[in-house]
């Protein structure tokens, strides 16, 4: 049995030199489509990674309660300051504030008759850089919670065009991207299906002659599952080649001011998939030709 | 009994290829079916091993009720049948030796043993100096000799042969009908489609069966055929 199983792996591993032609040809078609998927999961990617970059960057206002006794107000500050991701924080006391705001109008800003009567609180200016893998739904909104609840806060300001990025392009994952790769997925499916099932029509002779001296369904597709194997696997290595090929060539293409971006490389669970989807294929579509 | 057929008839959507056919056939026996292109013999022969389902009427072939006959029984039947067929079937890149062999192979038959029994009917079909040529460099003749050879190499009960010297000269095809009936003294049934004088004349101890749109219309006796030189398809 584990002979015979092993005779027909190395018949269908021989069975390349029948047609050699086909079967290039074959190899060519499978690293072509692999290439092309790989380098709109390359562009997917870099999106997703410039809009991260952006989207993890918030600014916070926040703002006292007037009358709220300094010794407070800095406890505050020290639970702010302890908060994950904080990148900056500017704080500002009623005369830093006054004269802050002083300082912006300029000739015009001469607050010094509110010196005694000052009717600005205390405030802060809170930056945060959330990094992707920190990032969870509503992050954004958990942020303006836990400052909200701080004691002696009495409002908070953001800029919700950054948290609304964020929640537009998880919206957009969900809506545009996931569906675009099921469809880059189906394409894959179709035409390397149909590619294999092609290189397998040159075989339809000797599949009719062995089921008519009777061979067994699996005796038939075990040495061109073998081959849909190889074929799966050569032609998912050369597109990666290649896609690798490619990136070398141009992960600078674009990092240069004002882009300043640099094309990162698929991650290696998603090269995986790539080519183990491309494999299963090439199996599934071996197994289904000789039906 | 070797082959049972009762009431058979098959249609390819609306034309009727057989209509009704009742017959069988002993074990050990020598049957021509003749009759022209169209008459049916083709599509009785590929019912019996089974490339077609039978659906109307019944069938048995060497112990398989091809009524019931479910997919994965249809390698099993087929081991049980040799099938030799006008445009020989063969895989032309592969030698003759691989050609033949393929018959046991799916058996799973040792490989000591099955290069014993290749080597011997290759030898018994005068081509053992040909074993390891591929076959596409043969000429006709021999390579109905390998499609021969492997639908006999595993000693099946019955042959089924498709007008299988349709496509050779005379001196070649009293050749192949000698190897026929050197076969057949062993104890093969052989059901062979013809329609060529020549060859029924080979075996004038066989039943012959004269198939016409479809139907038996005679059982025994002479075949009402005149036909002479190249056969062909149906």
């Amino acid at each position: 049995m584990i002979g015979q199983f092993l005779r027909l792996t190395l018949r269908g591993i021989a069975d390349f030199g029948l047609h050699p032609v086909a079967q290039l040809l074959t190899l060519v078609a499978v690293g072509m489509v692999t290439l092309l998927t790989g380098l709109i999961l390359v562009g997917i990617h870099n999106v997703n990674l410039e809009l991260l970059k952006s989207r993890g960057e918030v600014e916070f206002q926040v703002y006292w309660k007037v009358g709220t006794e300094a010794e407070a107000v800095i406890k505050d500050w020290d639970v702010i300051k302890k908060i994950n991701h904080l990148k900056d924080f500017k704080t500002f006391t009623p005369e830093n504030a006054l004269v802050e705001l002083a300082g912006t109008l300029g000739e015009t800003g001469d607050f010094s008759w509110l010196a005694d009567n000052n009717p600005l609180p205390y405030s802060g200016l809170a930056s945060f850089a959330v990094p992707p893998d920190a990032q969870q739904d509503g992050w954004a909104s958990k942020l303006l919670t836990e400052l909200k609840a701080l004691p002696g806060v009495d409002k908070v300001n953001y800029t919700p065009f950054q948290a609304d990025l964020a929640q537009g392009w998880m919206t957009m994952s969900r809506v545009v991207v996931w569906p675009i790769l099921v469809f880059l997925g189906l394409i894959i499916s179709l035409v390397v299906h149909n590619t294999i099932k092609l290189s397998l029509l040159t075989r339809m002779d000797e599949v009719e002659i062995l089921s008519l001296v009777g061979a067994s369904p699996s005796y038939i597709r075990w040495p061109l599952l073998t081959g849909g194997f190889i074929q799966g696997m050569a032609g998912s290595g050369l597109g990666i080649g290649l896609l690798a090929a490619v990136h070398s060539m141009t992960a600078d293409a674009l990092n240069f001011p004002p882009f300043l971006i640099e094309i990162r490389f698929i991650p290696f669970d998603q090269l995986v998939c790539l080519a183990g989807g491309v494999t299963l294929v090439s199996m599934v579509s071996s197994w289904v030709a000789v039906k | 009994m070797m082959v049972k057929v009762d009431r058979l008839s098959y249609n390819f959507g609306a034309y009727w290829a057989l209509k009704d056919i009742s017959f069988t056939l002993e074990k050990g026996e020598f049957l021509f079916l003749t009759g022209h292109s169209g008459a049916g013999k083709t599509t009785l022969l590929r019912l019996l091993y089974g490339a077609l389902p039978v659906n109307r009427g019944r069938a048995s072939v060497a112990g398989f009720h091809l009524n019931q006959l479910k997919k994965r029984q249809i390698p099993r039947l087929r081991r049980k049948v040799g099938v030799v067929f006008q445009d020989f079937k063969i895989l032309p890149r592969r030698t003759v030796f691989d050609n033949v062999a393929m018959a046991l192979e799916v058996r799973g038959m040792p490989r000591t043993h099955l290069e014993r029994r290749v080597r011997a009917i290759v030898r018994a079909m005068g081509l053992e100096t040909r074993s390891y040529s591929v076959c596409e460099r043969l000429s006709g003749g021999e390579q109905q000799r390998v499609a021969i050879a492997r639908s006999m190499v595993s000693n099946p009960e019955l042959i089924l042969a498709d007008e299988p010297t349709g496509n050779l000269d005379f001196d070649l095809t009293m050749h192949l009908m000698e190897i026929f009936k050197q076969f057949h003294t062993y104890g093969t049934s052989v059901i062979m489609a013809t329609h060529s004088r020549e060859v029924l004349d080979c075996v004038p101890e066989a039943r012959i069966i004269h198939l016409q749109d479809g139907r038996i219309i005679t059982d025994g006796g002479e075949a009402p055929i005149t036909g002479q030189g190249r056969e062909d398809d149906e």
